[in-house]
Order: structure tokens, then C-alpha cells, then sequence
């Protein structure tokens, strides 16, 4: 079987309805299979990953040419994000291995199937109505994935993010209707060739929707409501997969159908806006949190603010510091869930009050929280450091002097409240002990997040390389629209 | 091989193997401690025949290390304040917990150090600073329960000024695009006056945090009595001379060739001297030895701040020797304060006294603290106020001559105060078994009191290095002698002879008092003279460190009460009372979660055109 990007949505698709299969024959089989699957798909994406930065491989689905069938576009971007997806996937499995002990367990790997299955589908379909779909696999099985321990706490939560993501896919679906109505084509790179002939009252209208739509699940300031619940009432493993997985592929989303349909500069302003007004309102109710993992999902969103500021700003400089922050977010956030999961675990208590002197108890727990800490900061020699670096040279870059001074403020807001859980940990009497050790698989996931880290803090130019281009990638919209219709270069010529 | 790369690699190599060896073999620890620092001291010695620039690139930036002489002058600083405050620490923390903890951060903050001092560019520079920043909260916050709020203020204050760092380095990125020093400092000049001006302040405010300039200051005491002493010592003497290391590349490379300098050298010199003068003063009413020791440094520094900002060259070698001395006594005084803390287990200047005839090397390694910080002969503090006053004068700065003299004067007490309160003064009973500290303690203490003794006798050894160093800022050109002082005038100062008359007073009183008491010593307790034979009362105050200057602190209340301090705190309070407001935009109510959604749907489409522009 040679290897194709089909492959990232078809393994995992297939293994999600494995998985009950098989959890008849054998409950504990059921868990190594999500292990394999991102396996053998992390040496899928590293295999793929060279041949997509060379030229981007447009795959077919059912041997329709586009703009009629589907076609999924592998290019240095969804390299790079689907590369990702799948390293922190196997992580998120590799710690989920003794955290997700409670029955019914198969059903928990389904769901982490299937949301692999969509974050991978949103990342490589070349189709708008497609990418809906994905976006809906995903978002269902992130709201059982959230009632997972199905206590009451978790089913509010999942509630209201049901509430709040029926009217994301509301207004995608709208948006989408009103393109295909307009346009005719339910291609992404078709619909960026017609998009010029629509009146552009229509336009903004279908912009509006997007907006709205993805900026529920992008965790957009004040759409963003549901996400400290989900993120702090789910199991641990399952905050790290939205900050880590779903949050990323749904920002892609909407910068791609930004940046291909609607480039234009006042609406990348206003992600700028958003993006700050975002990261602002987050750090500060971080600060206030008493709950650790509600603390983390402020921070979340705060980081996802800083990240759709970069986006915003529309240069190349800007949207590579973007991604770069993704990444490092990805990794770094996922890190903290982990550490913090287990916090709470030997603690008994979802609050930071109770976590007083644990360090003592847990130091290598404790360790990688406090590492963690440091990282998303923002400090050398960590990665966040570089990602944080680059975002500000790109704003300043673009004379926004004003927002630096804003990106540095909520750093500073950043600093006080992860510090203060770090010295809590280490430096407050030890209130409790517990006999129960964090299990290895546990600490070997947090192990290879925390070593990855620091080697792309002392090495940033291993991942800026293959930013550079995924970045050019987002940026160049009429290759994309050549490469995804197979039109030669000569036929081409729009203009935005 | 000695070069750059190999220092670092040896330093954080060290820090990791010393947390590594604290969790497998404990003994091999203290081994790979003092052969990574020492190695430091060596490499740093050997590195301007040998290193040659590295430079390679790093993401967008090209990143530039490099040896100069003014680099040179504070590496060396480091690496010997940091073998011996090492030393110093065998002994001192051998019972504490977590030790693999403190000795990693310890080495990551001296190769942190290292590295700000051998950086040619701003990312380096940076980069850095920040690991320097994060390992001393590190070590800040080893210690004890209310550590918890002072290493967050330390570090809160440090980001303000390391991000006041970053804008810089960031604005001058968007508009040189450069991040090289020596690319600056040629194109300074075309940046717009405005941004001159924005950058030189920035770089102060990132600086100045360190160097613990009012007033940015206030995270300094409390940071700084906290610590465990050794790192106390490296901390004031050494790091807090990265602030000044900085402030001399922005008054005399960059403000220097703005059209600012006359104003941004007087704002800043009034600002040293402020802090000079204001720190004085809560030293003197401080019961805490180690506190009245972190003003004192705060007060110091604001002389060094002084001299490089009155901008002469006498005035530069003049900040820059006293920078250098400081390092040395200031980690002595600390040192000898950690000491007594090793036996007594306090430094509260009201319990503990009388330790002159238990620890008379301690009590020696203080007194010529002492000695050096007030600026007497024949120690080298005399030469460095010395350089400062003639150099302020000259430059016709009399008022700022009156403040630093005044906050000279002032520094009197406190010393006496630190001097009297810990070693002479009664000898209280419970004391009574107390031992000197151990020799690991006191060997690297002496040392490093000879040698005040040594750079007072021969200022040379500072002035000449010191006079290469200023170099980098310029061609200055100094002849001076190895013994001798020299100024403009053609005055001339022979340090030996100053030193010999002190000495032949010294040794002539000793000869007339012992003569004059040999007839007529008779030895009592203390006690009897205290009381007079009457039986003390139990709660009489038998300590006459106890309220040592309550006329002087009731004179300066009124000063002292307005503590920037509290206002910081004030801010910091509403701040948090804003945000917990603000967080109940989040109510966690569902419905109101979907109303925004339909608000900020709405919002879009009625204001579209003005969001969007309608222009597309």
C-alpha cells in the first residue's frame, strides 16, 4: 500500500468503528489501538512530509476532477498541521493509557478516534461542504468527549457547548449554502476563483457567518464561553486534545477561508482587534481562577489570541510566528494538561489551593508543570520563547506598536498567575501526601513534550524551516488555486 | 580548548550534572560544583588571548559572541564572585533539602550572567537575560513560605524591565532590522529623535530593574534578604551589576550620540543619587542585618549610576572601580552576615551581639567591609568615592555633589550599626558556645578582604583593566601608576604613603592603649558594667542594638512613610479587583453564553461596513 494523505482520515475513520468491534473480543486490546493507528500515521505524516513540502500532492476522492469531486491538498501547510495533529495525538494516547481507566473506556478512544479522524479531515479537504462535515464529526465528538466521566459538572458542560456549537454549524452551514449559491462550487480553490463576482454586500454577509461560526470553536472573544467549562470539567487528556488539536484545526479553518476568500486588509485588522481584545479578557480572568484547569483554559484562549493576532497582521512574517505559535502552544499546553491532570489527581482537588507543597511529594509531576510554566511564558531557552519573539517582530514589523506594548502586558498578567501555582508546588508546606504514583505512560508523554521543547527552544531553526513555507502556502492564494484545480499558469489570473 | 562555547557548555553541563549527581551519587555533587566553577574562572581568564567571535544564525537573527575588554572586566567579576560565594556554600547549605535544586540554578544563573556579558547582539542578550532572570527567582523562592510573594514581585518587576527590553529590541528590529550591538551603535543616529529617545528609555527601565534604580527598587531588599546567603552575595555582588553592565552601553554608546544626552545624563545621575541617598536611609532604620545589607546595595548602586551617567571619564572609571569593588565587599559583608546566621541561626541585629571573640575572622571580613564601603583609607572604597566626588565636581554637578556626600555620611550609621549590633556589644549568654564558621566559609571571606586591602594600597590592578575596558566606550587614556592616584590638576594621591600614615596611627594607638590599660584591666563580665550590679528586670532591654537611631528614624519618618512600595501594592490590589470583575463576563451561564454569540453576530452585520469598510 503506498502511502497517501487519504490515509490520515481513512486509518483512524476505520479504527473508530474498530474499536467497539473489538472491545467485545477484548477490553484491553481496544487500547492499543488508537496507539498503533497514530503510529503508524506519524510515520505517515514523516514520510509524506518532504514529498508535500516539495509540491503539493492533490488527492481525489472517487476519481472525480475537481471542482466536482472531492479533493484533499496536501501543500507544506497541512504537512505541517496534520504532522502535528498526529505527533500530539499519539502523546494524548500514550497518556490516556492508565489516565482513562474508567469504563467505558473503548468508547473514550472512539470519540479520540474520531476526533482525529475530523481535525485531519478539516486540515487536508479541498472542499468547503467537506470540511463542514469534519468540522461536525469533530465538534460531536468533542461534546461526549467532554461528559466523558459523566458527572454533573461535565454534562453542563458538555451541554453548553452543545448549545454554543449548534450555532457554529449553523452558521457554517449558512455561510456555506450561501457560497454554493452564489458560486455554483463547493470547492475551496474554485470558490477563491469566483469569489470576485459576488456582490460585495453578500460577501461580507457570508464573511460574517464564518466568522461567527468559526470563531465559536476558535475560541474568539465573546464567543468563547463555553470553553472554560469543556476544557476544565473534561478529563485531562481531553483539555489537552481541544487546546492541543481541535482549537488548531478550526483556526486553520477560518484563516483559510479567510485568507483564500475575503483577503482583504480592514478584515485582517479586525482579527488583529479581536485577537487582542481575546487575549486581554482571557489572561485577566486566568489571574482570578481558582480552579487549575480553568486557569489553563483562559490561558488557552489567551494564547489563541496571540495566535489569531499573527494571523491577522497578513504578512508572511506574521503567519509563520502564528503557526509557530500553534505549534509550540500545542505542545507546551499539552504538557501543562498532562501535569496538571495528575495534580489534581494526587491532590483530590481541582483547586490550586490544594496543590500547596506537592512538589515535594511529586516532584517530577510537579517538574513538568513548572517546566511547562516557563515555556508558555515565554522563556528561553523554551520553545514559547522564539514563537513569542517572532510574533512581536512581526507586529512591530507592521507598526503596531500599541499591540507589542498589549502582547507584553498579558505576558506580564502570564507570568504572576502561572508563577504563583509554581510556587505554591514547591514552596508551601506540604499539605498531604498520597501513596499513589503517576504511572509511567503517563510520565514518559509529558517526558518526550518536555525534551521536544527544549530542543526546539536550542534549535528553533528545525521547525522554522518548515514553517517558512506553510507559511508562503497560506499567503500565496492563487497557487493554491492552481495546484487545487490543475490549471496551468497561464489561465490564471485574478486579482484581489 | 578555551572559547566561548566551551565556557557555556561547561556551565550548564555542570548545572545539569549537579542536579543529575544530587539524585544518583550525592557525593560527586559538591566535586562538580567546584571544578565547573572553577573551570569558569580559568576559561574567563584564558578567553581574550584565545576566543575568537562566534557568530552563526539563529531563525532571522544572526547571533554574534564576542570577548572585549568591557566584557572581560565583568566576566571576571562573575567568575570569581561565583568560585567563591560556591565555596562559600559547601559548607553553608550542606543541610538544607533540595540541593540539587539550588545548585543547578545556581550554575544556570552564572552561565546566565556569562552570557549577557559575551553577547555582541540583542536576541543573545536577551535570551540571556531572561535565563539569568528565571534561575535567581529560582533560587529566590528556595527558602521559606512568604518567599511565595517576594520572588513574584522580583520576578514581576524583572519581566516589566526585561519586556521594557524587548519593546526596544523589537522597535529597533522593525526599523534598522538589525539585532547586532556593534550595527547599533553606527546607526543609532538614523533613527527618528523620537525613537531615540523611546529606545534609550526602554533600555533604562530594562536596566535599571536589575541594578535596582528607584524606583524600580523595591522588589531589591526583600529579594535579597530572602535568598540563601551564598546566592545573596553573587546576587548583589554580581548580578545586580548586569543592570549596570547595560546602563554603561546605554548612556555612553547609545544616549551619547543622541541629541538627549545632556538630559537623559542629568535625569539619571539625580535618579542614582536619589536612590543613593533614600536607600541610605531605610538601610539605617532596617533590625535585619541582611536587609540593612540589601539597602546598602541599593545605595551603592545608585553611586555606580551616578558616575557612569555624569559621563567623564573620570567619572566612568570611577563608577565602573566602584562597580568592581562592590562585587567584592558587598559579597564579603553578605558572606560575613551568612556566617552568623550559620551559627546563630538569625541576623536580627536586636538578638544577636557579641560575636567579636567567637568569630573574629567573620568580625575581621566585616569591619574591612565596613571600612570599604564608607570610603576610608587605606581600603579601596577610599580611591572609588575618591574618583567620584572630584569627578562631580568637575563636571560642576554641586548639588548632586551635596546628596551623594550626604548619603556618604548617612551610610556612617548604618555600618556602625551593623558592625556594633552583630559582633561587638554585649556578650549574651546563649552565644556562649558559638564557634568561628567553618574554614570554608572563612577562607574565601579573608580572601576577599586582603584584597580590599591590596586594590586600596594599589589601585592599579583596578585602574589599568579598567581603563582598557573604558576602551569600548572611547578613546580615553589613562597613565595612571600601580600606587598612586592621579586627577586633572595634576594632584597626586600615593596611596602608599596614606597607607603607611594610617598604618603607623593604627599601630601607634594600639601600642598607647595597650600601655595606658596594661596597669589598669581588670576583667568583669559585661553584664556587671551594663548594670551596675542591680538585677536586671526581665523585661529590660539589655541590647543596646535595640532601637539604635530612634531619634535619627523619627526625624527621617516623614520620608520614609511614603513608601513607593505600598503604592505599587495599591495598583497591584485594584488591578486584581478589576479582573475578578472582569471575569464574570463569564458567568457560566449557557443562555448568556448563546446571547453573546447572537450579540456579537448582530454587532457585526449592523456595523459590517464600518468594520469591514465598504471600499472592497
Amino acid at each position: 500500500m503506498s502511502l497517501s494523505p487519504v490515509q490520515f482520515i481513512a486509518v483512524p475513520l476505520f479504527a473508530a468503528f474498530l474499536i467497539p468491534l473489538i472491545g467485545k473480543a477484548s477490553k484491553e486490546t481496544v487500547k492499543l489501538v488508537p496507539g498503533i493507528v497514530l503510529l503508524y500515521l506519524s510515520y505517515v505524516a514523516l514520510n509524506l512530509f518532504p514529498r508535500g513540502l516539495e509540491r503539493p500532492i492533490v488527492e481525489h476522492i472517487a476519481g472525480f476532477n475537481p471542482p466536482f469531486g472531492i479533493t484533499l491538498y496536501y501543500g507544506p501547510l497541512a504537512a505541517f498541521l496534520t504532522t502535528l495533529v498526529t505527533l500530539i495525538g499519539f502523546v494524548i494516547w500514550l497518556y490516556s493509557y492508565k489516565f482513562i481507566i474508567r469504563e467505558p473506556f473503548e468508547k473514550y478512544y472512539m470519540l479520540f478516534m474520531l476526533l482525529i479522524t475530523g481535525s485531519t479531515g478539516i486540515i487536508l479537504t479541498g472542499d468547503i461542504f467537506n470540511m463542514f462535515v469534519f468540522l461536525e464529526i469533530t465538534a460531536i465528538a468533542a461534546y461526549s468527549l467532554t461528559a466523558f466521566l459523566r458527572d454533573k459538572d461535565g454534562a453542563e458542560a458538555a451541554f453548553k457547548y452543545l448549545l454554543i456549537g449548534s450555532f457554529s454549524s449553523t452558521f457554517v452551514l449558512l455561510a456555506i449554502l450561501l457560497i454554493y449559491m452564489q458560486t455554483g462550487t463547493l470547492n475551496l480553490a474554485d470558490i477563491a476563483l469566483k469569489m470576485a463576482d459576488v456582490p460585495i454586500t453578500m460577501k461580507i454577509f457570508i464573511l460574517i457567518l464564518f466568522i461567527t461560526g468559526l470563531g465559536i470553536e476558535a475560541e474568539i472573544f465573546p464567543l468563547n464561553g463555553w470553553a472554560p467549562d469543556a476544557y476544565s470539567q473534561a478529563p485531562s487528556p481531553v483539555g489537552a486534545v481541544f487546546g492541543g488539536i481541535v482549537v488548531k484545526a478550526t483556526i486553520y479553518a477560518l484563516m483559510r477561508i479567510v485568507y483564500l476568500m475575503f483577503n482583504f486588509h480592514s478584515v485582517l485588522h479586525f482579527f488583529v482587534i479581536m485577537g487582542v481584545i481575546t487575549m486581554l479578557i482571557a489572561e485577566m480572568s486566568a489571574m482570578r481562577q481558582h480552579q487549575i484547569k480553568r486557569m489553563l483554559a483562559f490561558s488557552s484562549i489567551g494564547q489563541m489570541g496571540l495566535v489569531i493576532i499573527a494571523f491577522g497582521l497578513g504578512t508572511e512574517p506574521g503567519v509563520r510566528a502564528a503557526l509557530f505559535q500553534m505549534f509550540n502552544h500545542a505542545l507546551i499546553k499539552t504538557l501543562l494538561f498532562f501535569s496538571a491532570g495528575y495534580l489534581v489527581f494526587h491532590s483530590g482537588s481541582k483547586h490550586i489551593s490544594a496543590l500547596d507543597g506537592l512538589g515535594r511529594d511529586k516532584p517530577l509531576t510537579s517538574f513538568f508543570f513548572a517546566f511547562g510554566a516557563l515555556a508558555i511564558i515565554g522563556l528561553p531557552p523554551f520553545a514559547g520563547f522564539w514563537s513569542k519573539l517572532y510574533i512581536l517582530l512581526s507586529v512591530a514589523d507592521a507598526h503596531l506598536v500599541t499591540v507589542v506594548v498589549l502582547i507584553l502586558i498579558s505576558a506580564v498578567i502570564e507570568i504572576v498567575y502561572y508563577l504563583r501555582v509554581v510556587s505554591r508546588l514547591y514552596f508551601k508546606r506540604e499539605t498531604a501526601t498520597d501513596v499513589r504514583r503517576t504511572p509511567l505512560s503517563g510520565l514518559a508523554a509529558m517526558g518526550i513534550l518536555a525534551v521536544v521543547i527544549l530542543f526546539v527552544g536550542l534549535y528553533p531553526n528545525t521547525i522554522l524551516d518548515w514553517l517558512t513555507p506553510a507559511a508562503r502556502e497560506l499567503m500565496n492564494t492563487s497557487e493554491y488555486i492552481r495546484t487545487g484545480l490543475h490549471l496551468n499558469s497561464g489561465l490564471l489570473s485574478i486579482n484581489f | 580548548m578555551v572559547s566561548l562555547t566551551t565556557l557555556y557548555e561547561i556551565t550548564f553541563g555542570g548545572a545539569i550534572l549537579a542536579f543529575i549527581a544530587q539524585h544518583t551519587i550525592k557525593q560527586l555533587r559538591t566535586f562538580i560544583v567546584i571544578v565547573t566553577s572553577a573551570l569558569g574562572v580559568y576559561i574567563v581568564w584564558r578567553l581574550p588571548s584565545q576566543a575568537t567571535d562566534i557568530s552563526f544564525r539563529l531563525g532571522d537573527f544572526q547571533i554574534l559572541w564576542g570577548v572585549n575588554e568591557y566584557s572581560q572586566l565583568f566576566a571576571l567579576l562573575i567568575a570569581v564572585l561565583g568560585f567563591f560565594t560556591l565555596i562559600y556554600s559547601i559548607d553553608f547549605m550542606k543541610e538544607r533539602e533540595r540541593l540539587g535544586y539550588f545548585y543547578m540554578n545556581f550554575l544556570i544563573v552564572i552561565g546566565g550572567m556569562y552570557g549577557i556579558v559575551y553577547s555582541q547582539d540583542l536576541i543573545s542578550l536577551f535570551f540571556f537575560w531572561e535565563i539569568m532572570t528565571w534561575s535567581s527567582f529560582m533560587l529566590v523562592i528556595y527558602c521559606c513560605d512568604d518567599a511565595q510573594s517576594i520572588g513574584l514581585k522580583y520576578f514581576v518587576f524583572s519581566a516589566i524591565g526585561a519586556y521594557a527590553m524587548l519593546t526596544a529590541i523589537v522597535l529597533i528590529w522593525a526599523n534598522l532590522e538589525t539585532t547586532s550591538l556593534s550595527v547599533l551603535f553606527e546607526n543609532f543616529t538614523n533613527l527618528s529623535s523620537g525613537l531615540q529617545i523611546t529606545v534609550i528609555v526602554l533600555f533604562i527601565v530594562g536596566f535599571g530593574v536589575k541594578s535596582a534604580m528607584m524606583p524600580f527598587h523595591v522588589w531589591a531588599p526583600d529579594a535579597y534578604a530572602i535568598s540563601p546567603t551564598p546566592f545573596t552575595a553573587l546576587f548583589s555582588g554580581a548580578l545586580s551589576k548586569m543592570g549596570i553592565w547595560g546602563l554603561g552601553i546605554v548612556l555612553l554608546k547609545l544616549a551619547a550620540q543622541s541629541g538627549f544626552y545632556v538630559w537623559v545624563q542629568d535625569i539619571v545621575a539625580w535618579i542614582g543619587a536619589i536612590t543613593a541617598l533614600l536607600a541610605t536611609f531605610y538601610a539605617i532604620v532596617q533590625t535585619d542585618a541582611k536587609k540593612l545589607l540589601a539597602y546598602s546595595s541599593i545605595g551603592q548602586l545608585g553611586y555606580i549610576i551616578v558616575g557612569l551617567a555624569i559621563g567623564t571619564p573620570l567619572s566612568i572609571m570611577s563608577a565602573l572601580f566602584l562597580a568592581m569593588l562592590h562585587g567584592i565587599f558587598k559579597a564579603m559583608l553578605f558572606m560575613s552576615a551568612g556566617a552568623v546566621f550559620y551559627r546563630t541561626g538569625s541576623t536580627d541585629m536586636n538578638e544577636v551581639t557579641g560575636l567579636i571573640r567567637k568569630m573574629p575572622w567573620t568580625f575581621l571580613t566585616a569591619l574591612f567591609g565596613i571600612i570599604t564601603v564608607a570610603g576610608v583609607p587605606p581600603l579601596g572604597g577610599f580611591a572609588a568615592k575618591w574618583m567620584l566626588y572630584e569627578a562631580t565636581i568637575q563636571s560642576g554637578h554641586y548639588f548632586l555633589v551635596i546628596v551623594l556626600f550626604a548619603a556618604s555620611t548617612a551610610a556612617f550609621l548604618y555600618l556602625y550599626r551593623f558592625i556594633f549590633s552583630l559582633f561587638l556589644g554585649q556578650e549574651e549568654k546563649e552565644y556562649a558556645d558559638i564557634k568561628e564558621a567553618p574554614l570554608t566559609m572563612t577562607v574565601p571571606m579573608v580572601i576577599m578582604a586582603l584584597f580590599t586591602l591590596v586594590v586600596g594600597v594599589f589601585p592599579g590592578i583596578f585602574i589599568n583593566p579598567i581603563g582598557n575596558a573604558m576602551g569600548y566606550f572611547g578613546n580615553y587614556t589613562f597613565n595612571w601608576d600601580v600606587s598612586s592616584l592621579l586627577n586633572e590638576w595634576g594632584n597626586h594621591v600615593d596611596m602608599m604613603t596614606v597607607v603607611m600614615t594610617i598604618g603607623a596611627i593604627f599601630i601607634i594607638a594600639a601600642i598607647f592603649i595597650t600601655i595606658k590599660n596594661y596597669r589598669t584591666t581588670r576583667y568583669v563580665t559585661t553584664k556587671d558594667i551594663h548594670t551596675s550590679g542591680e538585677i536586671p528586670t526581665e523585661n529590660e532591654n539589655l541590647t543596646y542594638a535595640v532601637d539604635f537611631y530612634k531619634p535619627f528614624e523619627r526625624a527621617i519618618a516623614p520620608v520614609l512613610k511614603r513608601s513607593i512600595d505600598k503604592t505599587y501594592n495599591l495598583i497591584a490590589e485594584n488591578l486584581e479587583s478589576a479582573f475578578d470583575f472582569l471575569r464574570y463576563v463569564y458567568t457560566g451561564n449557557g443562555q448568556t453564553y448563546a446571547l453573546y454569540v447572537v450579540l456579537f453576530l448582530a454587532v457585526l452585520m449592523v456595523f459590517a461596513e464600518l468594520i469591514f469598510g465598504i471600499q472592497l
